[in-house]
């Protein structure tokens, strides 16, 4: 397993955000995480990630304990992710989100970037070069020198996704990649996913939209912090508490 | 692209020439030229300034590191009779310290907490040099400081000529931090810190080596300082000179490199001029402030681009009404 939750929980002031939550992420999977709205999706990102500390539980990520590592360390051990909102750097040009976001590969230390050495200005080239190749592949690449504030929605998310894969990630989080997407956009944004699994690289997403889980190995269902629910797509889709939970019951 | 660039290296070049002229073009009279060497101290101090805003922290304590700078080198200098290329370094050492130990602790809060942070950490330095009486002389200040070098005294002119040549350094130094890796990070940081934490970047430390090498820079002009006007007074490093660094910063321009050379250069000579103003001055420059602010959110350096943008905007309104018509 590439990540692993084990009886992980967090409480906000009275209200149990997450609850004794045990998820799974194998190898090259998609796996996907759903619910209703507050059912702490976005919670458990912020938790595997390290922007939040859990209050109980254990997340182990790549045969190493993670839990409570700080965000840019979650990063460097190869977690990349986005966000709901604000997942750009606005006042930066597209590729200058890219160059930002290669922080990590390849690695300069502190002395070689303040006295620029040969060896920094190389490192320095490479990541634009590398910056270049992933635009390339998300199909970016056109719009290279325009402020990211400026670019159209359904593209600002796919460039959200470009500058987490600049951490050259083992696993993906993804917070709703395709909200708010045009039908055009979301068939765009799925070949970009395909082709990340077929570079090896896990992806775990949250989503609203059922539709969207068929892409999934594997799918999570939480409701008010807790799971109810785990399967493929279709098991899942067959579950009398997910139908409960996102249709409410047949009394309502 | 290229075009621009070499238009903007003659401008900088017939800009060197013309400081370096400067004491010629004055005749050596002591006043402007004093006022020539404040200048230059202030766009040290402003630039420097501007490092910490790069990363997102609003500091409006930065005129008490400046004072740290200057009353340790002073001490040194007055009470421990060392040489000023000693105190100097070690003036802008202890700012940066000093900017350091206080920030690590607020690391984790940001935007206008942070100025209110700063702002008590500002307070608390001032008054520490009050407290130490013995040796910075409270409040009635620090005065009999050697000079930068003994031939030196009562002459203005090689005075303007070595601030000219630290500001060059200086400002060429931040200029390179700025456009490394290490700025880029800044930059990130102030964008959306959870974004660059995402992508690795350590906020913490980041925010940390701002205020380090701003603290250092403004720690730097006030040890200068200290051995330039060989007097010191703890009411130049209050809350409101701070103030005043900030607002040169912004009505120069906080978003370039340029801004505070221009805001430093304009804001600090212009109240010299209109002296006879007397306590009004801040009045006057509060009101420019304030018209900057609301009308050239850019402040001056962006003034060019701004008008630039407004003319485009209306020629393509004119093509759009024209072809419309017909």
């Amino acid at each position: 397993m590439l990540l692993k939750t084990r009886g992980l929980s967090k409480v906000f002031g009275g209200l149990r955000a997450v609850a004794d939550l045990d998820i799974q992420v194998a190898d090259g999977q998609i796996v996907g995480l759903i619910g209703p709205n507050g059912a702490g999706k976005s919670t458990v990102f912020n938790l595997i990630t390290g922007v939040l500390r859990p209050t109980a539980g254990q997340i182990i990520f790549d045969g190493a304990d993670i839990t409570n590592k700080k965000a840019h360390v979650t990063a460097k051990l190869g977690i990349g992710r986005t966000f709901q909102s604000a997942y750009l750097f606005p006042d930066f040009t597209v590729l200058e989100n890219l160059v930002a976001a290669s922080f990590l590969h390849p690695k300069c230390n502190f002395w070689e970037a303040t006295l620029r050495t040969p060896g920094y200005r190389r490192k320095e080239a490479a990541k634009l070069e590398q910056a270049k190749e992933i635009l390339e592949f998300v199909g970016l690449e056109p719009m290279q020198d325009e402020l990211a504030k400026n670019l159209a929605h359904g593209y600002q998310k796919v460039l959200g996704v470009a500058r987490a894969l600049a951490v050259k990630p083992k696993l993906l989080l993804l917070d709703e990649p395709v909200a708010g997407m045009t039908a055009e956009e979301i068939a765009f944004s799925l070949d970009v996913f395909k082709k990340i699994r077929e570079q090896g690289v896990a992806i775990l997403l949250i989503e609203h939209n059922l539709e969207f889980m068929t892409l999934c190995d594997r799918v999570f269902v939480l409701n008010f912090g807790h799971k109810i629910a785990e399967g493929t797509p279709q098991e899942v889709r067959k579950d009398a508490d997910v139908c409960e939970a996102f249709f409410g019951t047949e009394d309502d | 692209m290229l075009e621009s660039r070499w238009s903007k290296l003659a401008g900088l070049l017939l800009l060197l020439v013309i400081l370096f002229l400067v004491p010629v073009i004055v005749g050596g009279r002591p006043y402007v030229l004093h006022v020539g060497v404040m200048v230059l101290l202030n766009i040290i101090m402003v630039s420097s300034l501007r490092t910490i805003f790069l990363s997102g922290q609003i500091s409006v304590a930065h005129a008490a590191f400046v004072g740290c700078g200057a009353y340790f080198a002073g001490v040194l200098a007055k009470q421990f009779a060392l040489a000023p290329w000693i105190t100097i370094p070690a003036g802008a050492i202890m700012a940066m310290v000093l900017g350091v130990l206080l920030g690590i602790p607020f690391t984790r809060v940001r935007a206008i907490y942070f100025a209110m942070v700063s702002l008590f950490g500002g307070i608390f330095l001032v008054d520490l040099i009050r407290v130490a009486r013995t040796w910075t002389g409270g409040g009635t200040g620090l005065s009999k400081i050697p000079p930068l070098a003994q031939s030196f005294v009562g002459q203005k002119v090689p005075y303007y000529y070595c601030t000219l040549a630290l500001t060059i350094v200086c400002l060429i130094i931040l200029w390179r931090i700025e456009h490394s890796r290490v700025g880029m990070n800044w930059k990130a940081i102030a964008q959306s810190h959870l974004v660059a934490s995402s992508v690795g970047i350590n906020e913490a430390f980041y925010r940390v080596l701002a205020l380090a090498v701003g603290c250092f820079f403004a720690g730097l002009a006030g040890a200068w300082y200290a051995h330039f006007n060989m007097t010191l007074s703890p009411d130049s490093y209050g809350f409101l000179p701070s103030i005043f660094l900030v607002m040169y910063m912004l009505v120069g321009g906080q978003k370039s490199f340029a801004g505070p050379i221009i805001g430093a250069g304009l804001l600090y000579s212009i109240p010299e001029i209109f002296r006879r103003l007397g306590t009004a001055a801040p009045l006057v420059l509060g009101v420019v402030m304030l018209i900057v602010v609301y009308l050239m959110p850019e402040g001056l350096a962006g003034l060019y681009d701004q008008l630039k943008g407004q003319l485009l905007k209306s020629r393509e309104e004119r093509v759009t009404k024209s072809a419309a018509e017909d």
